[in-house]
């Protein structure tokens, strides 16, 4: 049971090392550490309090705000579905990306207080 | 089922609640001198002479100067003019011995008027002055004119002149048709609230109605068909108004007073007590003036008791007893059948002729007696009973000798009767008072004196419990009884006795300075919300630490994944673009810590702008950089295949 897992997980790892271009590691590299700096705000609301709530919630959207980016961009730039983004080059998801991070975070910081 | 019965309870206390309706206004004997000094103005054309004259005979009374109004209606009079010849001819009958100067002309004039083409209101006018000169005139023409004419205008005035005309006319003459309007316009009178019945064109017309109605019926000998609520509310309309806008007003007015108390068919009774409806034993005499609308005694009627209420219990005094009539006042002593002191409602029955209306008249009566205070005792009651009672008599009105001492151990207790004067029965008014009034202080305070089962009234002053009431001022009260009651001749205020009262804890009571009522108010401060406890500096910067290690586990990744910098060209455009970015975040922070929106949204326009271009073009070179790359692979791909 528990080797069958293993041998999956392992499995998986191997495929996504061999067959992911460099280009989204690096990408689910930032998603990783997106989703970790979300869990530990979220952890230490669970643990000290949500004072200042205002705070802990802009930096909670911005978190989530960011990985949801993250992703769009990710599935933009996939060489898979490349038939599906006919329109949008990868150049064009990145500045896309930016400027819906600078519209983000323009709300996030109002929020901040 | 329910619905019906409810329907029928609902009607049968409407039933019993609508009392009979009896008339609310007439003439007084001031309101008809004034009604005589009204008509009596000097007159200043023949019109307002006619008023005059004509209102003045009709009242019974005359002009003061008779040879001078005949003189001024001679010489105002135009022997041309139909409207002219009215006034005076039928003024000159009022004033003896004035003769109108009359020519054949004259009669022409008269007669060629009475024609379909004239108004009724002109055919009125020939009619009367044919009349009172004495003149024939064909009945069976006029009326047969006067038909045509009513066609043609149907308003209120007109049919109303046409139905004084009539009054004019032979009796052989056919008058029947003309009674049948008298019908008709009664449907035409606007009911305002049960009360009054008037015509929208306002009191004169509803005055000259009456007066033609009742004119027409007495010179035919047909009642008229008006039925007696109807009477009723035409005199309330007619007589509700007490001061006249203009002579012909009055002159209307004063027609239909007389109409109403000198007819062959109706005659409203005005019922009412001479002073206030009150009997006392000082006054046992109920007395009723009974009149008509013009406060003319009906000397010919009897009037009768037809029963007598107590309000209080509905229990019947008096049934079935006359009244004695004595100078034109009717009389009866009410006091002979002992009624105890309170209202009651009197049914009074007006007989004696037939043409009495509204002879049914609902009075109420208050009895009114003298109280006296008798067996008052004044005690002071010791709580746990180890002295004995002492009990002192007071005889009103005298004020006792001696003073009454009472401390917080003992009750200050008072009884008394109230008894009617003049029976002996025992007496509950309705306002019977104790009052403790302070002699230093001037502070008074009140209690109610409420009466046991056998009309004992007591008052136990329970000095522990009514402590707060006096606020624990000891002193000197003057004690006083005050016994009043809308039946009672004589309210009583008496000033029993004098009672020092003794408070145990004898604090001085709060002061109250009047000064501080009108000092500023504290100033409210706005609160900010209390922030809550922070957590220890400790546990925060560990997080801050915690949530910063995953970006060095970002760089990590980057570096073992071999992210290729080396790809970073440093062309103009990529540099502005990284710069750009890096303001941008720090325009962030600043944002954060010193600017607001606006200023913030200004300074990312200028640098947003720059990095977009800047942007653009890099990213645009990296795209073409690209495509090339593709293609040189894809076309090395092929020729590899080849």
């Amino acid at each position: 049971m528990s080797n069958s897992v293993v041998s999956v997980v392992s499995r998986f790892l191997e495929e996504y090392r061999t067959s992911t271009p460099t280009r989204l590691k690096v990408v689910d590299a930032y998603l990783l550490y997106v989703l970790l700096t979300g869990a530990l705000q979220f952890l230490y609301c669970l643990l000290v309090g949500t004072f200042p709530f205002n705070s802990f919630l802009s930096g909670f959207i911005s978190c989530v705000g960011s990985f949801i980016l993250a992703v769009c961009l990710r599935i933009q730039i996939n060489p898979q579905n490349k038939g599906e983004f006919q329109s949008v080059s990868p150049e064009r998801a990145f500045a896309d990306f930016l400027f819906a991070h600078t519209v983000l975070h323009l709300v996030v910081m109002n929020f901040i207080g | 089922m329910a619905h019906t019965s409810l329907l029928r309870v609902l009607l049968l206390s409407l039933a019993v609640g609508v009392q009979a309706l009896t008339p609310s206004h007439y003439l007084s004997r001031s309101d008809v001198a004034r009604l005589q000094t009204f008509l009596g103005q000097h007159f200043t054309d023949l019109e307002s002479a006619y008023y005059s004259v004509v209102g003045l005979a009709k009242l019974g009374a005359s002009v003061e100067d008779q040879a001078e109004a005949c003189q001024f209606l001679k010489s105002q009079l135009d022997p041309t003019s139909v409207d002219s010849l009215f006034y005076a001819a039928v003024a000159s009958q009022d004033l003896p011995g004035c003769e109108i100067p009359l020519s054949n002309e004259t009669r022409d004039i008269l007669l060629a008027a009475v024609s379909e083409d004239s108004t009724v209101a002109q055919i009125h006018h020939a009619v009367g002055a044919l009349t009172a000169l004495g003149l024939p005139l064909a009945s069976q023409e006029v009326v047969a004119a006067l038909r045509a004419r009513i066609n043609k205008e149907e308003n209120v005035v007109a049919v109303t002149l046409a139905l004084q005309t009539a009054a004019r006319l032979s009796q052989q003459a056919e008058l029947s048709g003309f009674v049948e309007e008298i019908e008709d316009l009664t449907a035409r009178l606007d009911d305002l609230g049960g009360l009054y019945l008037q015509f929208e064109e306002g009191l004169e017309a509803t005055a000259d109605f009456v007066v033609a109605a009742y004119a027409l019926s007495d010179h035919v000998d047909v009642e008229p068909p008006l039925k007696e609520d109807q009477v009723i509310q035409l005199v309330n309309s007619i007589f509700s108004k007490k001061s006249w806008d203009s002579l012909s007003e009055a002159f209307s007015v004063a027609g239909a007073a007389v109409a109403l108390s000198s007819n062959r068919f109706h005659v409203p009774v005005v019922v009412r007590a001479q002073g206030p409806a009150t009997v006392s034993h000082s006054q046992p005499t109920l007395q009723l003036l009974v009149t008509d609308v013009l406060s003319q005694p009906l000397a010919s009627a009897s009037v009768l008791v037809e029963s007598a209420n107590a309000l209080a219990t509905k229990s019947v005094i008096l049934s079935q007893t006359p009244f004695t009539h004595r100078d034109g006042v009717f009389e009866l002593n009410f006091m002979s059948s002992q009624p105890a002191s309170g209202y009651y409602q009197f049914t009074v029955a007006v007989t004696g002729d037939s043409r009495l209306v509204a002879n049914q008249v609902e009075l109420k009566v208050k009895v009114s007696t003298e109280v006296a205070i008798t067996n008052m005792d004044l005690s002071i009651v010791d709580k746990d009973q180890s002295i004995g009672t002492k009990t002192t008599r007071v005889e009103y009105p005298s004020k006792s000798k001696a003073s009454f001492m009472a401390d917080s151990h003992q009750n200050f207790a008072m009884a008394f009767q109230l008894v009617d004067v003049n029976t002996g029965v025992e007496l509950t008014p309705h306002q019977i008072f104790v009052r403790l009034h302070n002699q230093k202080t001037g502070q008074e305070v009140v209690f109610v004196a409420e009466p046991d089962s056998k009309n004992l009234y007591k008052f136990e002053l329970d000095m522990a419990e009514r402590k707060s009431e006096f606020d624990s001022m000891s002193g000197t009260y003057s004690l006083h009884l005050m016994v009043g009651d809308a039946t009672l001749e004589n309210p009583i205020l008496w000033n029993v006795a004098d009672v020092v009262l003794k408070f145990m804890d004898d604090e001085a009571p709060a002061v109250i300075l009047p000064k501080a009522l009108y000092v500023p108010k504290p100033e409210i401060q706005h609160l900010f919300r209390e922030p809550e406890k922070k957590p220890p500096t400790v546990v925060s910067n560990t997080f801050t630490a915690l949530i910063l290690s995953p970006f060095l586990l970002l760089l990590i990744l980057w570096i073992k994944l071999g992210a290729n910098i080396s790809n970073f060209s440093m062309s103009p455009s990529a540099v502005l673009f990284h710069i750009g970015h890096a303001a941008m975040l720090g325009l962030m922070y600043v944002y954060w810590t010193h600017l607001n929106m606006f200023q913030t949204l200004k300074y990312l326009a200028i640098i947003g702008t720059l990095t977009f271009l800047a942007g653009n073009r890099m990213l645009a070179q990296k795209a073409v950089k690209r495509i090339a790359a593709e293609q040189s692979s894809r076309l090395a791909k092929y020729r590899s295949l080849r």
